[in-house]
């Protein structure tokens, strides 16, 4: 951390009052609740509690930013909602529908239908133009999808321009703009967004940020966003804290600044 | 998800041609031997059709079996029955005529026909209303010592009515004069063969054929169907004769050369483009398994986005099926292509495939489409169903690896079945029941079952292969050496599959150089052991020699003893085999019997008409005991009772039934002189005497003396010449393999782009690169080599044990394996070039932030 702290917070001191630990919101609103969430690696004397015993809910319309050092577990909780990895022990919810149960075929069925994806690493198919990469999911799900709805989607993420282009040919910035359309097209239940800006530079980062944000604010899109990039989460609702696999600090809108003082009161309390 | 295949065959355009290449050149040898059979067919076909065209009924000797090629060897039909079959009502003409075969020579040469036969055919004015030959230039013979010449020979030798010629017959050589030129069925040669016209009676005189002839030909008077005439020509013919219509007669000689051409030829050429496929197949595979883990992230992704199994599965799959679809198509078209160089090469041979033009049956296309798109979609089923367990979450992570096949861990064992049912079958194949062609699919199976347990295998002895190959490598250049030895156990599937497209074709080349050693070796041993002369005189192209050779052999100074071998095909217990006939008192000196079952020296003498000699594997394959009566049957249907006198072993040289030479005049009738022995006085072959007796046979150029030793340099050099042609059948499978390693490469170059970056960041140098890569490949080609070499001589062994009866024994030619593992290496370097090119050209400063 190179910011300089002018932090009100004494060091070593709590955390600022409009973090609580531990808030459940209203479960009509939730549209993914997790409850009970473990998560174990290796055995016996290798094991390792990822997550311990986590409940969280994330609120319908919400961008929701999770963070944590590294090793707290963040990733791990994102993949098990999303429902990409399973849980040793807990239950998660999406829209209501059970999902650690589910079978490859549901699971599978479940991101195609409520799940959009954004990558570190964009992630786009390198033999396709930007348009085919955008309508990817609706043309795996053998749809043909709302072409008013696509048209908006590249208006809002400013590629009209570029669509006949390949990856190769985009910058990372514009790589990331498909990116979120593509995780857009689909119409997801929720949004998950895995550190989306750490391969770019600040400047393009904050396209990207602010395009979720739009997402969030114009479309009413539920964005859950794993970062460790703190001007990212200031862009967010609620910030979750992870630290040693369980939540430490749940906190409403934050700055910069008040961020660092969480980052920084978790990590002298460890 | 068809677009998503489609564009990523487009967008890595060098791996698709490559892998299309390997499955499309298998494809073309497949269709091409289609394409070059079916127009041999249709040829044929056209030529036989036309040559009876003017033929409405067809008297021939009814022959008991068929497959025998010896057009002398019948006796034909009483000449008296062609006025029989003029008097039949509605026959308007009926000319009797005679065949036969033998050689023609101008200025001393014999004039080459390529294996194809010189035919004789008698001509008499009225076979001008039925035959189609038509004299472009003179008229037919009329004369004795007159011939008609078809245009091919007349071109070919610059003969022009009135030049001279020699011709070659049962009945020697002789000097006759061109009467005309013809042209046949409107062709100027008939596939190669060459055919001479001579008058009826110099025909019967020069086939032993006097008051007799060989076919009858009768057209129909007006109203007549050949059908009604054929019955009425039935009813006077006598028992033991053959009446055909025209159209029945040309369809049963079509078939009978299509027969030929498909028991052998066909099977022959569909093997090795079988064998070419089979490489192709290990090559898709690998290319698949290749890609499939480069684009390990791409399918997570694919999954992530809500892609199901079943749909990266289609993926692959069509992008399989579009690959084999157009390798497929592609290799058709090459098929073509290779039938059309065939042609081309045939001409410059001077073998003439009739003219009938490219032939695309659709057979031909169902079976290239078939075969190319099964084994590609069969060979990518492995590699899609291992893409198919990428976790959605490996979209999310750096460098994790295509999760193992489930079954991995029982590959071992795996392999160990595959071998065992390779060798029930090879086994079932060798030992078993059934006819030759289905027990050798069989072995064929079991073949193939073999290399694929090698293959899976031989991931096992990369790493100690790897690390003993590359020891001198890196001895020779340390950084390069050490880089290539590490690169190639690094992912030992991967080298083991490349070196095993390799060793499928090298280890049937080193089969066919094994079992050739040992035929060769086996060949000289047999002549070795059992032949006391001094010369052996044969007729080119296995031709007959005239029946007066022995007599002018025996007035050559200083000859003690002169034996001739007439030898005809019979059918004893419906399965075919040889008849020897053999003077004993001439024979007996010239000859070491090995004695089996009772035989010896003193039995030769005692032969008469009735005894006969049984090879040992003769008699066993024909259930004859020694004692035992046996019938005889000839191609004309006569039968002869022999007793087995006693036996013996010679599998190479006289197998089959020896008798006495009054005993083969009592069964056949005609003589047929195959070979003849010379012993010489002074106990060894000289010059002077080899020089006198070519002199006396100065006038039959057919006729090839040679010492013992001469002829067995002949023998090797056939078996050579043979070896030849099969190594360029194989040489496809190992250009393919070649195909396979470059594939390999250049994926591996790509994966190490960032690698390669950072050693020539630090200061490797570009042909260091380039170095490494060259090395790894030629670890890769000489492992491949080695597996070869060690399956090819395992298969070797086995079936010289098998066939150690047939008198095959098993040597190991080392210095051909030397230079298969030389061309192994010239292979590696070969494959390297595109490869190391690309390696050494990569941008360092790209390489490095390349993700």
């Amino acid at each position: 951390m190179d910011q300089q702290t002018d932090t009100t917070v004494p060091a070593g001191g709590a955390a600022p009052t409009t973090c609580e630990t531990g808030t459940t919101i209203g479960l009509e609103d939730a549209v993914v609740q997790a409850r009970g969430i473990d998560k174990d690696y290796g055995r016996g004397d290798a094991l390792v509690r990822a997550l311990v015993a986590v409940d969280i809910d994330l609120q319908r319309g919400a961008y929701t930013a999770i963070m944590g050092p590294s090793g707290s577990g963040k990733s791990t909780l994102m993949h098990i909602l999303a429902g990409l990895d399973r849980p040793t022990g807990g239950n998660v919810w999406i829209d209501g529908q059970e999902i650690t149960s589910l079978k490859e075929r549901a699971l599978t069925q479940l991101r195609r239908d409520k799940i959009g994806f954004i990558f570190q690493t964009f992630n786009l198919l390198p033999t396709l133009n930007a348009e085919e990469n955008i309508v990817l999911p609706l043309t795996i799900a053998g749809r043909k999808g709302d072409s008013a709805w696509i048209k908006e989607l590249v208006d809002t993420v400013k590629l009209g321009d570029r669509l006949t282009h390949k990856p190769s040919e985009l910058s990372g910035g514009q790589q990331q703009r498909v990116a979120v359309a593509r995780a857009l097209a689909s119409r997801p239940a929720v949004l998950f967004a895995d550190e989306p800006t750490g391969n770019l530079d600040s400047r393009t980062g904050e396209e990207v940020l602010r395009l979720l944000r739009h997402s969030r604010d114009s479309l009413g899109q539920t964005v859950v966003m794993v970062t460790h990039d703190a001007h990212a989460a200031t862009y967010a609702d609620r910030i979750v804290f992870l630290k040693d696999g369980a939540v430490a600090h749940d906190c409403g809108r934050l700055g910069r600044d008040e961020i660092y003082d969480v980052i920084k009161s978790l990590e002298d309390a460890g | 998800m068809i677009r998503i295949a489609w564009r990523s065959l487009t967008a890595h355009k060098l791996r698709t041609i490559l892998t299309t290449l390997a499955i499309l050149l298998g494809v073309a040898m497949i269709s091409g031997t289609y394409v070059l059979t079916d127009q041999i067919d249709r040829g044929f076909q056209q030529i036989f059709t036309d040559a009876y065209k003017g033929t409405d009924v067809t008297v021939t000797r009814k022959q008991s079996f068929s497959g025998a090629q010896m057009a002398n060897a019948t006796a034909g039909l009483p000449e008296t029955l062609v006025d029989e079959v003029k008097k039949v009502p509605g026959v308007s003409v009926a000319v009797g005529y005679v065949t036969g075969s033998g050689a023609v020579a101008v200025n001393g040469k014999v004039v080459g026909t390529g294996g194809a036969p010189t035919l004789f055919f008698s001509y008499s004015p009225d076979q001008a209303k039925l035959q189609p030959n038509t004299f472009v230039q003179g008229g037919p013979p009329t004369r004795s010592g007159e011939v008609g010449i078809i245009e091919k020979l007349a071109k070919d030798s610059r003969l022009g009515v009135g030049s001279k010629l020699q011709i070659i017959t049962p009945a020697g050589a002789k000097t006759v004069t061109v009467s005309g030129v013809f042209t046949f069925a409107a062709q100027s040669s008939l596939g190669g063969a060459l055919i001479i016209d001579t008058t009826l009676p110099d025909a019967q005189s020069w086939f032993d054929m006097k008051g007799r002839v060989s076919q009858i030909d009768a057209k129909a008077v007006a109203g007549v169907s050949p059908e009604t005439l054929a019955g009425r020509v039935r009813d006077v013919v006598p028992p033991g004769v053959e009446v055909k219509t025209g159209a029945q007669a040309a369809a049963d000689q079509t078939k009978q050369l299509s027969d030929a051409i498909g028991t052998f030829l066909k099977p022959a050429l569909l093997s090795f483009g079988g064998i070419a496929v089979l490489v192709g197949a290990f090559i898709i595979f690998n290319a698949f398994s290749m890609t499939v883990a480069q684009r390990r992230r791409e399918f997570a992704m694919l999954r992530a986005l809500g892609a199901s199994r079943r749909q990266v599965m289609v993926s692959i799959t069509v992008e399989a099926l579009l690959m084999g679809v157009l390798a497929s198509l592609l290799g058709m078209l090459a098929g073509l292509g290779i039938a059309a160089a065939v042609n081309q090469l045939f001409q410059a041979m001077k073998i003439d495939i009739p003219q009938s033009g490219l032939v695309l049956a659709p057979r031909t296309i169902v079976i290239a489409l078939v075969v190319g798109v099964l084994v590609t979609l069969l060979s990518a089923v492995i590699p899609a169903a291992r893409a198919t367990r990428v976790p959605p979450m490996a979209a999310l992570q750096e460098g994790a690896t295509l999760p193992p096949s489930r079954f991995a861990r029982y590959s071992p064992f795996a392999a160990a079945v595959v071998a065992a049912l390779g060798a029930l079958f090879i086994a079932g194949g060798m030992f078993g029941p059934g006819g030759t062609t289905a027990r050798l699919g069989t072995v064929a199976l079991g073949a193939i079952f073999v290399f694929v347990a090698v293959a899976m295998v031989s991931k096992y002895l990369i790493r100690p292969l790897a690390g003993t190959l590359g020891w001198p490598l890196q001895k020779l250049a340390p950084v390069s050496g050490r880089l290539a030895r590490d690169n190639s156990v690094r992912n030992p599937g991967r080298t083991a599959a490349t070196a095993s497209a390799l060793m499928i074709g090298l280890g049937v080349v080193v089969f066919v150089a094994v079992f050739a050693q040992g035929l060769k070796s086996s060949f000289v041993d047999s002549i070795d052991r059992t032949v006391r002369a001094d010369y052996i005189v044969q007729g080119q192209n296995f031709m007959p020699l005239p029946s007066d050779t022995v007599g002018r052999l025996q007035s050559v100074g200083g000859v003690s003893s002169v034996a001739g071998l007439d030898i005809q095909q019979v059918q004893v217990n419906k399965t075919m085999t040889a008849v020897s006939g053999i003077d004993p008192a001439t024979f007996a000196p010239l000859w070491q019997f090995d004695w089996r079952g009772g035989g010896n020296d003193a039995l030769l003498q005692e032969l008469g008409t009735s005894k006969a000699l049984v090879e040992e594997q003769t008699a066993s394959s024909l259930g004859l005991k020694t004692g035992q009566d046996f019938t005889v049957t000839t191609v004309d249907g006569k039968r002869a009772t022999l007793v087995v006198a006693g036996q013996f072993k010679d599998p190479m040289l006289l197998n089959g039934i020896v008798v006495s030479k009054a005993g083969y005049n009592a069964i056949f009738p005609k003589p047929q002189l195959y070979m003849v022995f010379v012993k010489s006085d002074a106990g060894a072959a000289t010059p002077q005497q080899l020089t006198a007796l070519k002199a006396s046979l100065g006038s039959v150029p057919t006729a090839d003396v040679k010492t013992v030793a001469e002829y067995k340099d002949s023998i090797v050099k056939q078996v050579n010449q043979l070896l030849n042609l099969l190594y360029g059948l194989l040489a496809m499978s190992v250009i393919i393999s070649t195909f396979g390693i470059v594939n390999t490469l250049v994926l591996a170059v790509f994966e190490r782009t960032r690698e390669i970056g950072l050693v020539r960041a630090i200061g490797m140098s570009r042909r260091q690169v380039r170095r490494t890569v060259t090395y790894e490949s030629v670890i890769t080609s000489i492992i491949g080599a080695l597996m070869g070499i060690f399956v090819g001589v395992v298969f070797a062994w086995v079936v010289s044990t098998r066939f150690a009866g047939q008198g095959i024994t098993f040597s190991i030619p080392v210095t051909q394996l030397i230079v298969f593992v030389i061309l192994a290496i010239i292979v590696g370097v070969i494959a390297a070039i595109l490869p190391a090119r690309r390696a050494a050209r990569i941008d360092i400063l790209e390489a490095i932030h390349y993700e």
